[in-house]
């Protein structure tokens, strides 16, 4: 097995694992509020697939499109850590900007279908 | 296989995978998102929504694809053959970029949604309203 092949693994093995972690920390709490911000579950189901789309989407480009190229075959065990940190490093700024745009997203959600009493 | 004909292969067969990506993330929203349209514009317009919303992921595949270039540098044909490493990396780019920009559209389309969900809030309100006046 290559070098890029192992780094590529424990890359994907690491984004899964954390994806997993983001859906089952935030989906029971952001299930509850949009059903109760937009009152119809046809708008939740959509928030709550467009949340799990674009986190997988986004993490899952960065994990591809992270190079490895400084990897040779018989490197050091410090090596493959820093290659694999070099292509979390990118999945990690990726997907804290998408889940600013989704928080604002459901912050103008919330101010727009709050109830007038 | 040779690099000349891995950058054919490779070309087209990272064009179909991006555009499947955008089909599948259609596929993802297209119910909900079609309970939603409906529920707002009736059945006319919502046809018109959702195939906007197809297309838009369609096109946004096949742009964040056709974003990468692999003439870096002034590099000739000949010198982007050559390295089988650097055809490898471009289609990583092509995938990554495709990925990204559908990201992008699914979040833009839920701006969309925001609007229509004010519009029904709003045409209910004014239900609610009209018997009192």
């Amino acid at each position: 097995m290559s070098p890029h092949s192992i780094v590529f693994l424990v890359s994907f093995v690491i984004v899964v694992l954390l994806l997993v972690l983001i859906d089952r920390l935030l989906r029971p709490g952001l299930r509850g509020l949009l059903e109760e911000v937009t009152g119809l579950p046809a708008a939740t189901e959509f928030y709550l697939r467009a949340f799990v789309l674009v986190i997988v989407l986004v993490a899952l480009a960065a994990l591809v499109g992270a190079g490895h190229g400084d990897l040779k075959d018989g490197a050091h065990f410090m090596e493959y850590v820093w290659s694999i940190a070099s292509g979390l490093q990118d999945m990690f700024q990726n997907l804290l900007i998408v889940l600013l745009v989704y928080v604002g997203l459901i912050t103008v959600l919330m101010a727009a279908l709050r109830r007038k009493h | 296989m040779s690099n000349g004909h891995y950058l054919i292969v490779s070309y087209f067969v990272v064009a179909f995978v991006s555009l499947c990506l955008g089909l599948a993330a259609y596929r993802a929203l297209r119910r909900p998102f079609a309970a939603i349209a409906e529920a707002v514009a009736g059945s006319m317009r919502s046809r018109l929504l959702k195939r906007a919303l197809a297309l838009s992921v369609a096109m946004a595949a096949l742009l964040g694809f056709l974003s990468v270039s692999y003439r870096g540098c002034d590099m000739s044909y000949e010198q982007i053959v050559k390295d089988r490493g650097y055809l490898v990396q471009k289609n990583r780019e092509q995938l990554q970029h495709a990925g990204n920009c559908i990201a992008y559209v699914v979040l833009a389309w839920g701006v969309v949604v925001v609007v229509c969900l004010v519009v029904l809030r709003r045409n209910e309100d004014g239900e609610e309203e009209s018997p009192r006046d």
